[in-house]
């Protein structure tokens, strides 16, 4: 990245940056973001960060219609709380509701609804206060009632919601609400991921009479209108508990399956932001100083995936070959024009127990034909199960397989159609792709590396591994936890089913005649979709 | 004449029936179902199952088929697997939408395609005609979605920004009220056609131009105006209506790539993300539409040329 793209990008913090600063101090919270920077090439700035609130903009004013084109969608869309699936669904999910808890922009937990979340009995049960005052759209202040509904209906086993499985270790029978305000939720076993499975975006906090057709959250917008496919329209929430958010007085959220039409609507100003800018349409997008392009570093990931209790990847030699087969550097510059930073076969980078002591591991085409050898498959040959499930990722099955060439590896690049990848023989492919966002290492684990994880592909069951995670989540002590955790990725690093090239970033593009949006590591477009602290500049 | 009609009409039942028939195969065909279409990534065992109890998707091939066919004849499209709304609600802005487009794009495209055949065939082998012939077969070479493009850089982004690049609509709004949005989608599909249809009409222009009754006309010492239009053309128009019918017809259903390029909100883009969803009951209505489109197109074809040639016309009485 060019000096000239930073300072670009950082002209509008010119006014943020004093005023925040400002703010930030006199709330005693000041963030280096040198990381973000870093990775721009430029000196260290500090930047302040805050919380999910909006940047104190001098030049903002309230009021407009925000209109936000954002990247797929389909007849097939939703506006209920607990089934999002895709972008524009999410992207309606971060307006309307919020869970208990969550990550900020700097992917630190933060609290939403719940004043506390307080474990006792070595993280058996949790004691979950919510904040005061604070109220539905319709009015009704949230209770404890709207907890215990919500998470019920989020794991009704008749109808299980996206975020059944990340909760499922929830004893709802033996929780019960100890006041208005407060509930007690036992788990069926320790676990100090607990918090943060609680404040996935899928898991929000929905009022006992709650009717999808009629939607009422605690979000910064209130429902207006859906059309699938089409569009959805929200005002502004008045009694929102942030402070100074919202700043439009409407949010419209377009969909755009295309990316073409989505990129001409930024240009043409029929709307003010869009999600997903094609890494091959920054430079024509930034060409014009009308608009701006916000990179984010994120923890994103589209890993290989090997299914360990299967020929050939059976063999934990082979599963190191593969890795080794693989030139994270070319692949991030041919796959994602460059957007990503080189990934060691983990993934949840900022999580604080993230093992960054394991050295990179990187192309050696010598060690993996001699693994192979031993292993007895010297002319290894496999298919590659692909689709276009996420941006880039045929592409990186196409360029998995040319490298492997140089270790005599034949990789069968075979490219489905989405509806053939996730039908009868999705999670069970031999060797595949999937793709994720950042999470906490625990919560990621959750969703995919155990024996019970909805999207365990690689059907990962290691003993050892499973152990050490059954310990850490029972472990309060912070230095004890951690170090349980890295010991996990080590086992994760040396024998697991993931091939980890990259960690993407979210690149998305706004009009300058909105400010306000800024990069967020948590690796949702748009600032987490934070439609509600950017306005209309003056 | 009315038997013919009525023959014609009979014939075109049959087809929708074995389109229909054909249509919800190649849809079974297709991996995967309604269910994990829509749930897509979250398409885990238990929510597959609960979806597929939802919509329906156990019962069996035939019974899914005869329920589709039973609501057909008794006036019910079904609804929509994916968003569980009535079919026909789903469709009745689209279908507005997208008939308005191609009303639009052939009440532009025909006269000004005739008018350029005629133009140009009284202008045969000058530059100006070679210079229009070879502009038409660029055009009728390149895709749909590249006229659209370029269109979109030299009209809405790079060059000028005078209409919008990306048809959007709110969800109540209809095209006629805010013909903006029809310009550019229209412009391309024009541009597609009329290539077609002038180079047919200038073809057979040049054809009745030469032969004995207009020489006639003139040694009458008819004005060539009255030569043109009253002699020339009416004879010259036949295989042109042929052409202008088939044109039609394909806009009907290639108008779906020109509703991709611009966004613009017809059946196109639903009809795409029906397949996507395997949503059967939105694919069939759909795919029935565009084919009794085809079907009333070539008979309204047929009794025009019977209306404008004397000689079948006799016969058909």
């Amino acid at each position: 990245m060019s000096s000239d793209e930073h300072d670009r990008r950082f002209d509008d913090w010119a006014i943020t940056r004093r005023d925040a600063l400002r703010g930030a101090l006199a709330g005693g919270v000041l963030v280096t973001a040198g990381g973000v920077l870093a990775a721009c090439g430029s000196e260290d700035v500090d930047v302040p960060t805050r919380d999910f609130g909006a940047t104190s903009l001098k030049n903002v004013r309230s009021g407009g219609s925000l209109r936000v084109g954002v990247a797929g969608g389909g007849a097939d869309d939703s506006i209920d709380a607990h089934i999002p699936a895709t972008v524009p669904d999410i992207s309606r999910v971060f307006q309307l509701y919020e869970p208990l808890a969550g990550r900020d922009i700097n992917s630190d937990f933060e609290l939403v609804l719940a004043e506390s979340i307080e474990p006792e009995k070595g993280a058996e049960a949790w004691t979950i206060r919510l904040k005061p005052g604070i109220t539905f759209h319709n009015g009704k202040p949230v209770t404890a009632d709207d907890v215990l509904f919500s998470l019920r209906r989020i794991v009704d086993p008749k109808d299980p919601k996206t975020g059944a499985a990340s909760i499922s270790y929830m004893d709802l029978k033996r929780s019960r609400k100890l006041d208005n305000r407060t509930v007690r939720i036992q788990l069926k076993f320790a676990n100090v991921g607990f918090p943060d499975d609680l404040g996935q975006y899928f898991n929000s906090i929905v009022p006992t009479d709650y009717d999808p057709a009629k939607p009422v959250g605690t979000g910064p917008f209130m429902f207006d209108s859906f059309v699938p496919a089409e569009r959805s329209v929200f005002k502004k929430n008045p009694d929102y508990w942030r402070e100074d958010m919202p700043r439009a007085d409407e949010v419209v959220i377009i969909d755009f399956p295309d990316d073409t039409p989505r990129v001409n609507a930024l240009l043409s100003g029929q709307v003010d932001a869009i999600t997903n800018l094609p890494p091959g349409q920054i430079a024509q997008v930034k060409s014009n100083d009308q608009f701006k392009v916000l990179i984010s570093e994120t923890g994103g990931w589209q890993p290989f995936t090997m299914r360990v209790d299967q020929a050939p990847f059976k063999d934990a030699r082979v599963r190191q070959a593969m890795r080794l087969l693989v030139d994270r550097e070319q692949m991030i510059q041919q796959v994602l024009s460059g957007q990503g930073r080189v990934a060691n076969d983990l993934y949840s980078p900022y999580d604080p127990a993230y093992n960054s002591d394991l050295p990179q591991r990187k192309q050696d085409l010598d060690e993996a034909k001699s693994l192979l050898r031993r292993a007895g498959q010297s002319d290894l040959r496999v298919e590659l199960v692909t689709s276009p499930v996420f941006q880039g990722i045929v592409e990186a099955a196409q360029v998995l397989a040319e490298q492997a060439k140089g270790a005599g590896v034949s990789i069968n690049v075979r490219k489905v159609d989405t509806g053939t990848f996730y039908g009868d023989n999705y999670l069970s492919w031999t060797f595949a792709q999937d793709f994720w966002a950042t999470r906490s290492y625990l919560s990621q684990v959750a969703q995919g590396s155990l024996p019970d994880s909805p999207y365990n592909e690689t059907h990962w069951a290691d003993p050892e591994f499973l152990d050490l995670i059954a310990q850490a989540r029972a472990e309060l002590d912070e230095d004890k936890h951690i170090e349980l955790l890295k010991a996990a990725q080590k086992i994760e690093w040396e024998r697991g089913g993931l091939i980890i090239w990259s960690f993407s970033n979210q690149i998305d593009a706004y009009n300058t005649t909105v400010a306000g949006f800024e990069p967020a590591k948590s690796g949702f477009p748009l600032t987490n979709y934070g439609f509600g602290r950017v306005g209309f500049v003056d | 004449m009315t038997r013919l009609i009525l023959r014609r009409l009979a014939l075109g039942v049959l087809t929708l029936f074995l389109i229909s028939l054909v249509v919800f195969a190649a849809v079974l065909a297709l991996p995967g179902d309604a269910a994990t279409a829509i749930l897509g990534r979250e398409a885990t065992p238990e929510r597959v199952a609960a979806l597929r109890d939802q919509l329906n998707l156990n019962d069996s091939v035939v019974t899914q088929y005869l329920d589709w066919i039973g609501g057909v004849i008794t006036g019910s499209f079904g609804e929509s697997a994916a968003t569980q709304q009535p079919v026909s609600e789903l469709l009745s802005d689209r279908v507005a939408n997208t008939g308005f487009l191609v009303l639009v794009a052939a009440l532009v495209a025909i006269p000004l395609s005739i008018g350029i055949g005629v133009w140009t065939a009284m202008r045969r082998d000058r530059p100006v005609d070679h210079a229009v012939s070879t502009s038409a077969l660029v055009l009728a070479a390149l895709p749909e979605f590249v006229i659209g493009i370029v269109l979109i850089l030299l009209f809405a982004t790079s060059v000028f920004t005078w209409f919008p690049a990306v048809s959007l609509l709110a969800p109540d709004q209809r095209a006629w009220t805010e013909p903006s949005v029809v310009v550019l989608p229209a412009a391309t599909l024009v541009l597609a056609v009329t290539p077609y249809i002038s180079r047919i009409m200038r073809g057979s222009m040049i054809e009745v131009l030469e032969s004995e009754y207009v020489t006639m006309a003139r040694l009458k010492g008819l004005p060539e105006r009255t030569v043109i239009w009253r002699h020339a053309v009416p004879n010259a128009i036949v295989p042109a209506i042929q052409v202008t019918a088939l044109q039609l017809a394909w806009m009907a259903g290639g108008v779906v790539v020109v509703e991709f390029v611009f966004s613009y909100p017809g059946i196109g883009s639903l009809f795409i993300d029906a397949v996507d969803n395997r949503d059967m009951p939105v694919v069939q209505t759909i795919t029935m539409l565009a084919a009794a489109i085809y079907v009333v197109l070539n008979l309204l074809a047929d009794l025009a040329t019977i209306a404008v040639t004397p000689r079948l016309r006799t016969e058909a009485r």
